[in-house]
Formats: C-alpha cells, sequence, structure tokens
C-alpha cells in the first residue's frame, strides 16, 4: 500500500511540474484544470501554504467513470511561478492493489492451466513416442511362454537404459529357457534311465526264483521286492506321463469319439471289476465327440474306472454315466479322509499306506486342465462321484 | 531255436541269457550296434531280441539293415521309452512285437516262442506238452485227440504256462500277461486263482492232469513230474 502511495505521490508531482513550464510559458489557468486538477492564483501565502514542499494526505473522491467513491491521492503545495503564487491541489486515483491482484491471478491461472494442459498433452505424446521400445519389450514379456520353443529377441533401440533392460530380459529368459528345458529333459530321462535298472532287478529275482533247493519263507521277500520294483516303474511312467502332458505332446488334432472309447474302457474293465466281486452299470449316450487326442482321453477314462475299482466296498458296483455334458464316474466307499479336492494332488492319497502311487488323479487333472475340462471330485452319501464337465 | 539278444547294458543280457538258455534255445549277446552288424553279417538268428537304445547307434538301423538283407528272423523290440511313435515305426520296419522295459522274463520268454512260432511254421502249429495239444493257429486246446472248451483268458493262460513251462510264475507275472496293464494299479493278484481253478478243473475233466503246482503266497508252476 505504501509503495503505491509513494508512485502515486511520483506521479502527482511529475504532473505538478509539468503544469509549472505550461504556466511558466503562460498557458491560460482554465486550459489547465481539470476534475482532478485545481490551480489557484494566490495573493499571499496563507500559512496553511506549504511553499515548495508537498504535502501529501489520502481522501476519497468520486471516480468519474465508476460513479462511485473511490480512495484517492491528494497533493497540495503552493509554487512561485513567474513571480507569482499559484496552489496546486491534486488529487489522483490510487492504482487499485485488489484489482491488480485479481488480474494477476486471473492471467496467472489461465496460463497455468494452459500451460499445464499442454505439458500434459506434449508428455503424453513425447512419452508415447520415447517409450515405444520399452512398451515393445513389456509386450515381449507378457508373451513369454517357457514352453515355447523360441528365443526372445527386441528390436534395435538407440536408448541406453532399454539396451540394458532388453539384454538383462534376453539374458534372464535364456537362463529360464535353459533350465527348463534341461529339467524337462532330466525328469524325461530319469523316467527312461531308471526303467533299464529295474528291468535288471526285476531280471535276476526271476533268476533267482529258478534257483533249486529255495526256502518257502524267502518266496515272500522275493514276491515283496518285485511288487516294490514294479511300483517304482510305475511311478517312473507316470511321472514321465504327466511331464509329456504338461509339454503339450499330446496335443488334439482330431476329435474323438469319447462314446465309443467309454464303452470299450467298461468292457476292458468290466472284466476286471467282475474279478473283484464288482457290478459295472453303464448308460453311455451315443455318438458324444470331443477335441482331445485319443490316446490321453483313453488314459482319462482308464485312471477314473482304475480309481472307481480300488476305493470300492466289498461287493460294491460302479456306475458310468455319459452324456453332452459330462461323464461321472461314481462308486461307494470309505469317506476320504482329506479334502477331495485335495485329492487331485500329487502323492496325495486317502490311504498313505496302501499300494496306490498317488498319481491317478493327478493325470486326471492334468488331461483335464490341458484339454479345457473341468473335473470334480464330489464325496455325499457315502459315495464317491468323479465328475468330467464337457465345454459347452 | 537260435537267438541274438542287442542289448548294452550287460546285466540285462546276462539275465535274458541266463533265463532263456536252455536245451532248445541258444542265445548270443551283442553289445553295440557294430558287434550286432558284425554278427548278423555272419551268422543266421531264428529271431532277434534288440533294444532300441544304443550306445553307437540306433536300434532301427538294425532294422533298415535286416530289412536290406531280407533276413527272415523274427524281431522283438525292447525300450525303455514307452512311445507309441517307436513302437509304430519300429512295427512298420518289420518288427513283430514291442515291450517295454522292465518287463517280466517270462513275458519275454513267451512273446519270444510266439514270434518264432509265427516265423516258423507260419502259424501252422501245434504245441504239445504230453496228453496236451495247442493248436495256435485256431486256438484250440485238446487232449488226447479230445477238443476243450475254454475261454479267451484261459487259453491264453494255458499257453502261457507251456511257454513256460517249469518255471515259476507269480500271480503278478501272470495278471499282467493276461490284462496288460490295466492289472498294475491293483494291491493284489489273488483274483488269478479264479481262472486258475477253471482251467485246473477243464483239463482235469477233459481227462488230463494237472500240472498247474500251486507255490503259496507267490504263484504257480506249471511242470511235468
Amino acid at each position: 500500500m505504501k509503495r503505491v502511495a509513494i508512485e502515486t505521490d511520483y506521479s502527482l508531482a511529475q504532473n505538478m511540474d509539468l503544469l509549472k513550464e505550461s504556466i511558466k510559458e503562460g498557458k491560460p489557468l482554465d486550459a489547465l484544470q481539470n476534475q482532478k486538477t485545481h490551480i489557484v492564483k494566490v495573493q499571499s501565502i496563507q500559512p496553511r501554504d506549504t511553499l515548495y514542499k508537498y504535502a501529501f494526505s489520502d481522501t476519497m473522491a468520486m471516480h468519474p467513470y465508476f460513479k462511485r467513491l473511490e480512495p484517492h491521492r491528494k497533493m497540495v503545495i503552493t509554487q512561485r511561478i513567474n513571480g507569482e503564487y499559484y496552489r496546486f491541489n491534486m488529487i489522483d486515483i490510487f492504482l487499485e492493489t485488489d484489482d491488480v491482484s485479481g488480474g494477476v491471478v486471473n492471467v496467472m491461472t489461465r496460463l497455468f492451466f494452459g500451460l499445464g494442459l499442454i505439458l500434459l498433452v506434449c508428455s503424453f505424446l513425447i512419452s508415447s513416442w520415447l517409450f515405444q521400445p520399452f512398451q515393445k519389450t513389456l509386450q515381449k514379456i507378457k508373451t513369454f511362454n517357457l514352453k515355447n520353443d523360441e528365443e526372445v529377441s527386441f528390436e534395435v533401440t538407440t536408448t541406453k537404459e532399454f539396451k540394458q533392460l532388453n539384454g538383462f530380459i534376453i539374458q534372464m529368459t535364456d537362463k529360464a529357457r535353459r533350465d527348463y528345458i534341461s529339467l524337462k529333459e532330466f525328469s524325461e530321462n530319469a523316467a527312461h534311465e531308471m526303467q533299464t535298472p529295474i528291468a535288471v532287478a526285476q531280471g535276476k529275482l526271476e533268476l533267482l526264483l529258478e534257483t533249486p533247493n529255495l526256502q518257502e519263507e524267502q518266496l515272500p521277500l522275493i514276491q515283496s521286492a518285485q511288487i516294490a520294483l514294479s511300483k517304482l516303474s510305475r511311478m517312473g511312467q507316470s511321472l514321465s506321463l504327466l511331464t509329456k502332458i504338461e509339454n503339450n505332446e499330446f496335443t488334439a488334432r482330431e476329435t474323438t469319439d469319447f462314446s465309443k472309447l467309454v464303452n470299450q474302457s467298461v468292457l476292458t474293465f468290466k472284466d476286471i471289476a467282475e474279478l473283484k466281486n464288482l457290478t459295472l452299470e453303464s448308460n453311455i449316450e451315443e455318438n458324444i465327440t470331443l477335441p482331445i487326442n485319443a490316446a490321453i482321453a483313453d488314459i482319462l477314462v482308464s485312471n477314473l474306472l482304475k480309481n472307481a475299482i480300488r476305493y470300492n466296498l466289498p461287493d460294491g458296483w460302479i456306475k458310468i454315466n455319459l452324456d453332452k455334458k459330462q461323464l461321472i464316474v461314481e462308486n461307494p466307499g470309505h469317506p476320504p479322509k482329506v479334502p477331495t479336492n485335495q485329492l487331485f494332488e500329487r502323492f496325495r492319497k486317502s490311504n498313505q499306506s496302501g499300494q496306490s502311487l498317488g498319481l491317478g488323479l493327478a493325470i486326471v487333472k492334468k488331461i483335464c486342465d490341458v484339454n479345457h475340462l473341468k473335473v470334480d471330485y464330489v464325496f455325499e452319501a457315502d459315495i464317491h462321484r468323479l465328475i468330467v464337465k464337457f465345454p459347452v | 531255436m537260435k537267438l541274438l539278444v542287442i542289448e548294452d547294458e550287460k546285466a540285462l543280457a546276462d539275465n535274458i541269457k541266463s533265463y532263456l538258455s536252455t536245451n532248445e534255445v541258444i542265445c548270443e549277446v551283442a553289445e553295440s550296434y557294430q558287434e550286432a552288424i558284425a554278427k548278423l553279417n555272419v551268422y543266421s538268428y531264428d529271431v532277434i531280441l534288440l533294444d532300441i537304445m544304443l550306445p553307437d547307434g540306433n536300434g532301427l538301423d538294425v532294422l533298415h539293415f535286416l530289412k536290406k538283407e531280407q533276413s527272415e528272423a523274427g524281431i522283438l523290440i525292447i525300450s525303455a521309452k514307452n512311445s507309441l511313435d517307436d513302437r509304430v515305426q519300429g512295427l512298420e520296419l518289420g518288427a513283430d512285437d514291442y515291450l517295454t522295459k522292465p518287463f517280466h522274463l517270462s513275458e519275454l520268454n513267451a512273446r519270444l516262442k510266439a514270434i518264432y512260432r509265427r516265423r516258423k511254421f507260419q502259424g501252422f502249429t501245434e504245441i504239445k506238452f504230453n496228453e496236451i495239444s495247442v493248436d495256435t493257429n485256431n486256438h484250440e486246446v485238446s487232449i488226447e485227440g479230445k477238443q476243450m472248451e475254454l475261454t479267451v483268458k484261459e487259453y491264453e493262460l494255458l499257453l502261457f504256462f507251456i511257454s513256460n513251462k517249469n518255471r515259476v510264475l507269480t500271480k503278478q507275472t501272470i495278471a499282467e500277461h493276461l490284462w496288460g496293464d490295466n492289472v498294475d494299479f491293483l494291491d493284489s493278484f489273488d483274483f488269478v486263482y479264479q481262472h486258475i481253478k477253471n482251467l485246473r478243473k477243464k483239463i482235469t475233466a477233459a481227462g488230463g492232469h494237472d500240472y498247474i503246482k500251486t507255490i503259496y503266497g507267490l504263484g504257480y508252476k506249471f511242470h511235468n513230474n
């Protein structure tokens, strides 16, 4: 405020100097006067006249345009010009600080938002252009699949950081792929290589059985060893089967007549079920086809039937129902000791001490997952029910 | 029967040789592709047992060689890989049968004999065991000329017994021979007893001797007292 007053005072004094010059040149006083300036020729100096000394004060005066009282600055001074005294009475409007700050804020805000918007748009455009290599890299990572046997490759970029990033990702994915392949090879080889030593051991036991003068108490020992060996061999085969399914080695190139396949399986296992005194009932709708590899579909159905035979009650039954929506295999049995959905996990069995490997249902689940089928295990009212739902 | 075993795993080759070598079977072993080709160039064999995976070459190459030489030997492939592709390829190249490791020696024996019969006598064979004779061409069994009615499983069981006469056969071996991989999941193979009992009954009813000896807790032996 004070600063504004000084400025106004200065401009009043300047005006006064100009007027003084005009009077010196002999211009008539009337031509110099206006609403803001009054010049009076005084005959003699009054005590209130401040000669040469400016007297400033604040006052309110009518604004000519706004038609209202506005704060003004007033200056009164008496000057001697050409030997005569003139009293100058001048007012000037204060520079309005409110208006000034209002105007400044208004302009600045618009500028700020305008610039901000331009900045946003530009930065978006520039970053989308600048980060193009980064976006491409992200996309590659997103679509990267260990099981696809292809190397990750990137477009050449000139940005140092992106070069580093791409280099790092290539290194990392290559390592992951190599590890995956070697793990895959290991599990495949382990399963195969295991079979020859098992064959040797099994053969030795058979030769041992042929040796004369074998004691009767030695026989069960040999047989136990044989059973353990065959279990080991089956475990290797099942694990290698799981790996093969995971590796998508059984891709469905054809649709399989599922009805025919289930019928054949039922025929195969009817014999075995009867040996265990189980009755097998089947209700199979004809001409149901699924886009699934025939060999793998056979394993799926066999495993379900084997399960139903193995975990049955004495003189129990098995029901097989196939329609357009689903395949259901049910049999009576003891309640499972673990939650039914956990039975799909590897080596998870209801009865840990049994001869079962605990891989049958894991294989079923894996086959269903790979072929977009949904499998459920329900136990209610002492009945085990396995449901394979087909895609609609 | 002259048999060549092409198998690089010495212990396994030894097993096969000691199990199969009898008065009727002369068994030789080749441990590599080179050795096998060298032997096949000089001698002729009735049946060849071939391991697909050899250290110095693929066993399938042996099949190519035999085909080129127009060999008349029967071929049984053994492989640790239970892969359908190998099986199909092997059978297409002229192999007679395919067996996956591990296998029972008695099963191997039965399969080799079946191949030998098919090759040597073009299937027109009659296997005789004392008063029992089996016509493998028509799947017929007769005792002292009198024909017997047997189920498919009983017929296969009898043939398995005769092929492995005087050998101990465990219940598991018999079950796997009759039902293949479909029974490997069962805890007990006692159900084999039912088929043995029926077969025994039918043979004795037709006037034959009971050659099936039970080995308690283990299995059975078909032998000529």
